[in-house]
Formats: C-alpha cells, structure tokens, sequence
C-alpha cells in the first residue's frame, strides 16, 4: 500500500475538518521531521487524471488555507512512507527555506492572450513572383519572430511593473510564438490581495489590446518545487 | 464566516471558453504541472475520456489548444 502526498506544511498539529481524498479516501496527517503532511492510502500503482481526481487533489491541498500556506505536491505523488521519509529527510534545508518563502502568501496566476494577427499585422508580401514571394516569406518569418519576442517581452515587463509593488515573488513564462505568449504567477502576501486585484483590474483597462484570464487565489503550486529550481538556477536540462 | 478560499475565483475576457471549462483547466494547469517532485514517484493515467480534452491540452498548456479542442467538440 502506497500513500499518495498532497501538500507538506508546518505547525499543523490536527485537521480541522474531515476531508476527502483522492478516490474519496480519508486524509491524514502525517509528522514526520517536525514537518505535517496530507496523505492518503491508495491502493494501485498510478492516478487516473479525472475530473474528480484533479478537483480532490486541489481541495485537499486548499484545505489547508485557512490555517497555514503549505506547499502542494504535484497530482500523482505516489510514494512508501519510508521513501517519503527518506525524501523529507535529504531536503529538509530546501523544503524549509520553500515554507518561508511562501508564508502568509497565495498564488495568483495571469495569463496573457493576444491576437496573433494583429501582431503580424502590416507584414503582407507586395511581390507577386514565386522567387520574391519565397524571400518575402521568409523575410515575415523573422522579422515576425522577433518583433513577437520583443512584444511579448514588453508585456512580461509592463505586467512586472503594474503588481511589482504588491508581489513578493514571480515567475514569468513567455511563449511569443503562440497566442498565450504570457503566463505568469505571482506570489501575493495575504494582506495585500486586495490590493493586487484593483492595480491588475487597473492594468488591464489600460491594455484592451490584450485578453486576460486571471485565476486564483491558490496554493503556492508555482513556488514549491525545489528541483525544477535546482534546474533552472544551474541550467541543468 | 465563509472562508475566502471556498472557491477559485476566474476573471477573463477570453471568449470560446465557458466558465467551468476554465476553471477545471486553470485547476488542471496547476496541480498538474507545478508543485513538489519526488524523483521517479509520479505516475499518472489519463483514464477518464470526459477528460482527455482538457487533460491533454493543460499538458500543452496552451489556451490556443483548448479552444481549438473544444471547437471541434461542438
């Protein structure tokens, strides 16, 4: 029997309130190392991705907001206690560092889509053989990519700029070659959310060039996963 | 008191998508693809058809991909 992980969080003691998990398992608590985890016991060795799976997984993790910020683990952890243990264990510096990092804080996730064509408005051909036309082609493809990279840039930079002042921490993943060419998470303290909400509703009246699909508030899921850190700190691929 | 984190609050202007079908996507996005790893411990099934859809474009993660998936569901 394997127990499937939800989030790892500290200072927790009990829950507060009987909650179901995956599969509509009981949850429990789990000390280990001082720290508290949300466990279940599942019985399989891999996750059906459902609906309900995906919502339980989430409720379990959010369950735990009212008490305290912890730090999800991704849909699908499967694991022994004792690797559990070991894992605890041998990053227990970097979980720590993790917890204080996102303490009394939420997620809230903007996504950014523009009109492709808009972008690549102004760049039609006005040669007519099939040579100059090829040239042309080409010619739109590159000055295209780069006049994409250097909106999507621009965006990534003005949206900093609008919730830098409310926003403890952000990652920003620029896709310039697709209609969602920004996502971005930013890492809001819970006593400035109100604030974070009028300067972005702000922000996007100013940019009615851009759509926006703005989520949240969830649990830190952007900022707790240590090895992807480790990658990109170090450019390990 | 209701708590302030009963419900996943969505606000777009993005149009094709419905409501729920964003929220389940937005849920999907995050607990799917962030969070923490153990190496090796993860495994998943997309076993649920009702949704593969959604499923299979938050692994894209790409808007673009999802309304074009949900187009061809009408």
């Amino acid at each position: 029997m394997k127990l499937y992980v939800y989030c790892l969080a500290e200072d927790i003691d009990a829950l507060t309130a009987p909650v179901s998990g995956i599969s509509g398992a009981k949850v429990s608590l789990l000390k280990l190392e001082g720290l508290s985890l949300l466990v279940s016991e599942f019985d399989g060795d891999s996750t059906p991705v459902t609906r309900d799976n995906v919502l339980a997984h989430d409720a379990v993790v959010r369950s735990m907001l009212d008490q305290t910020t912890p730090l999800p683990f991704r849909f699908g952890t499967l694991v022994t206690e004792q690797k559990l243990a070991s894992y605890i264990s041998s990053h227990r510096q970097g979980l720590e560092t993790k917890l204080t990092q996102v303490r009394g804080c939420l997620e809230m996730s903007v996504k950014i889509i523009w009109d492709t064509d808009q972008v690549d408005a102004g760049s039609e051909s006005q040669e007519s053989g099939p040579g100059a036309a090829f040239l042309q082609q080409k010619r739109r493809e590159i000055l295209g990519g780069e006049r994409r990279a250097a909106r999507a840039k621009e965006v990534s930079v003005w949206l900093s700029d609008q919730v830098g002042m409310v926003v403890r921490e952000e990652q920003t993943v620029l896709s310039p070659t697709q209609k969602l060419i920004v996502a971005a998470a930013h890492l809001v303290e819970r006593e400035c959310m109100r604030a974070y909400r009028e300067r972005l509703a702000e922000a996007r009246k100013n940019r009615p060039d851009l759509h926006f699909l703005v989520s949240g508030p969830w649990p830190p899921y952007s900022f707790s996963n240590i090895d992807l850190e480790f990658k990109t700190l170090f450019g390990v691929s | 008191m209701s708590s302030p984190f009963d419900q996943v609050l969505i606000e777009s202007d993005v149009e094709q998508l419905e409501q729920s079908d964003l929220s389940l996507l937005e849920t999907l996005d995050h607990v799917l693809n962030r969070g923490l790893v153990i190496a090796g411990e993860i495994t998943i099934a997309v076993a649920d058809i009702d949704l593969v859809f959604v499923g299979l474009n938050v692994l894209l993660s790409s808007v673009e991909t999802a309304n074009e998936v949900l187009r061809k569901r009408e």
